[in-house]
């Protein structure tokens, strides 16, 4: 047994001379909160593993980043002391997750789900869930999830207008960045990028399907603005493709002519 | 009117005598091949970097905040300045893939051996110098690449016994990779480095001239009457094909050939000498994820990594560089031909092949 870990350890310390190669990417030590939720049984327990599919897990926001208290020490982690917060009741959800979210709070205070908060309207949670927090993406405006509250008609109007929007944005989102990797001096466009999303974000917790409309066929026009400067250096690109692809012919054609006129010297 | 004009000239400074001497008249052995060609290839290369970096400092800024601005505008506003940029970064590459060929072919025609082991040491002398001058340009865009690139690379320094941490504080100029360093970086690559490649290339040439070419121990019938290391004497080569028109055509076909695959490279792969790192600015506080040198480097760097200690990475790679530079001296042998040297020929092939192996896994890991 002892001869078996001594060979063990051999083994691993020529292993560690060879750290620099073989390093792992470092992982975040888990909290005090998942050490103990993690092995509880249902209620107790049940969060953990929803989260750990989340987009909060995904960002590296823990238990602690919403509910507070004290990730380090197990004792004392569910104490008010240490900010411990626990679970907001159903009407506080908004400004719970709008303490990092303000922007979309905002959004939502003065939409129509907003304004029927606390008369049986949506909560951040009813479409994002909790725990296992989705990304907001349009895809969370379904049939399935509007109809729960409501007829799906306005619901299916706005995810259209902001559909085509959305592809579009990431359409010349995706060009940018392919010109940005050559060498293309894309900060300007980047930037009008940046705030045409934004733009177009503060849409997503609109309901006034005029409104969406409204802003929608906006950001279009912007975004149509981007496309064309981005057609003009495609084709200034291609161009110089052709030319290259000339260059390059000659070169052949020259490389040929030489090496014949040296067979004739032979 | 040409005629006249070069009459008008031999009156005056005896035109046709250099013609005669070193073109019409400079024969060359009649097996000659097309690897001897690798040579008149790397000096355009060489002058075409030289242009080219004269054209690009007209708008570069080396200074640290104005640097890799100033890069961009050469990319995006100056009148064919992504092309001038494009040629001198994709011909660094180019010149080292070409000089190692052209050291490759010396070595398997053993066109290194005696009297010519000192065109051999200024060839090597020259590799160290290429890779030298690629270094230091790498960082003048002061790109995210340039700069972590540059921080790797000085570290290595620090494996040197005892001197190591002051040298690497000599080579940055500070503690770190800084605007010190962009600065005796950009005189190395602009004003020194070319300054010395261009006399070594002279040395060389001179060599060349002084000793004669030699001839490939292949092909058809040789001409060169052997050497005998008794007294100096040029190793020429009557009843062989003279330089001009004969060779200066395959130097042209080479040439042509060579600008053909350079010019694809340019239009249809601009993003060869790059990675997306190289389009950011260089920021001390962020560390890509990626950090690699350039292709010819990578081997060196995977040694570093695969060995204990950086010291004795860096000492194993000074030993087989050590080696390769002093080879003629090592191998004494007079036979030249490849295949009457298996042993050499083994350790050729193995080397390359740990060299690309070594490579492809440092690009890799």
């Amino acid at each position: 047994m002892i001869r078996k870990n001594t060979l063990a350890i051999l083994v691993l310390a020529s292993f560690a001379f060879l750290k620099p190669a073989l390093a792992a990417p470092v992982e975040q030590p888990e909290t005090v909160c998942i050490q103990c939720h993690g092995t509880l049984p249902d209620r107790l327990g049940a969060p953990v593993n929803l989260w750990r599919g989340s987009i909060h897990a995904d960002n590296g926001i823990s238990c602690n980043g919403c509910h507070g208290g004290d990730p380090k020490d197990a004792a004392n982690a569910m104490t008010p002391q240490r900010g411990f917060l626990g679970a907001p009741k159903e009407k506080d959800i908004p400004a719970f997750c709008g303490r990092c979210h303000p922007g979309v709070y905002k959004d939502y205070l003065s939409s129509a789900h907003g304004r029927a908060l606390g008369a049986g309207g949506p909560t951040c949670v009813t479409c994002h869930s909790n725990h296992q927090v989705v990304k907001a993406s349009l895809a969370l405006i379904n049939e399935k999830s509007c109809t729960r509250c409501h007829s799906f008609d306005r619901a299916r109007a706005i995810r259209d207008a902001m559909q085509q929007t959305e592809g579009y944005i990431d359409n010349i989102s995706r060009r940018i960045a392919d010109f940005q990797v050559s060498g293309v001096d894309t900060e300007k466009m980047a930037k009008s990028l940046f705030s045409v999303r934004n733009r177009f974000h503060t849409l997503f917790h609109d309901v006034d399907v005029a409104r969406v409309k409204g802003e929608s066929a906006a950001i279009n026009k912007e975004l149509g603005k981007l496309d064309a400067a981005l057609k003009e250096i495609e084709r200034s690109h291609e161009k110089r493709r052709v030319a290259g692809g000339i260059a390059v012919g000659f070169m052949v054609l020259l490389a040929v002519l030489f090496h014949l006129m040296k067979k004739s010297y032979d | 009117m040409l005629k006249r004009l070069y009459r008008w000239l031999d009156l005056r400074i005896g035109v046709g005598e250099i013609v005669e001497k070193e073109l019409t008249g400079y024969l060359l052995p009649r097996n000659i091949n097309e690897w001897y060609s690798l040579g008149s290839v790397l000096l355009v290369i060489f002058a075409l970097q030289v242009i080219t970096g004269m054209l690009l400092m007209i708008y570069y800024v080396p200074d640290a905040d104005k640097a890799f601005k100033s890069v961009t505008f050469i990319m995006n506003e100056v009148p064919y300045g992504w092309l001038i940029r494009l040629c001198h970064a994709v011909g660094s590459n180019m010149m080292v893939a070409v000089l190692i060929l052209h050291m490759l072919s010396t070595l398997l025609m053993g066109s290194y051996k005696a009297p010519r082991e000192l065109n051999w040491v200024t060839g090597f002398t020259l590799l160290a110098l290429v890779q030298g001058i690629s270094l230091t340009g790498y960082l003048a865009p002061w790109s995210q690449l340039s700069f972590w690139a540059t921080t790797v690379a000085t570290n290595s320094a620090s494996a040197v016994p005892v001197v190591g941490p002051y040298l690497v504080e000599f080579l940055r100029g500070g503690k770190l990779v800084g605007p010190p360093t962009l600065g005796r970086f950009f005189a190395l690559h602009a004003a020194v480095l070319p300054v010395v490649i261009a006399a070594v290339i002279g040395a060389h040439l001179f060599l060349l001239k002084r000793t004669g070419i030699s001839a490939p121990p292949f092909g058809r019938e040789g001409t060169a009457n052997p050497f005998e290391a008794q007294q100096y004497h040029y190793q020429g080569h009557p009843g062989g094909i003279p330089f001009f028109p004969n060779y200066v055509l395959q130097d042209l076909t080479s040439i042509s050939i060579y600008f053909a695959v350079f010019l694809a490279v340019v239009f249809f792969w601009p993003g060869m000498p790059f990675t997306p790192d190289a389009f950011v600015p260089a920021d001390p506080f962020k560390t890509p994820a990626h950090i690699k040198p350039e292709w010819y480097f990578l081997a060196n760097y995977q040694t570093l990594k695969i060995f204990p200690s950086e010291l004795l990475g860096l000492s194993v790679q000074a030993a087989a560089m050590t080696f390769l530079a002093l080879l003629p001296f090592i191998d004494r042998s007079p036979e030249r031909h490849p295949l009457k040297r298996p042993v050499f020929l083994t350790l050729v092939i193995a080397g390359i092949l740990l060299w690309i192996a070594l490579s492809v896994w440092g690009h890799l890991s």
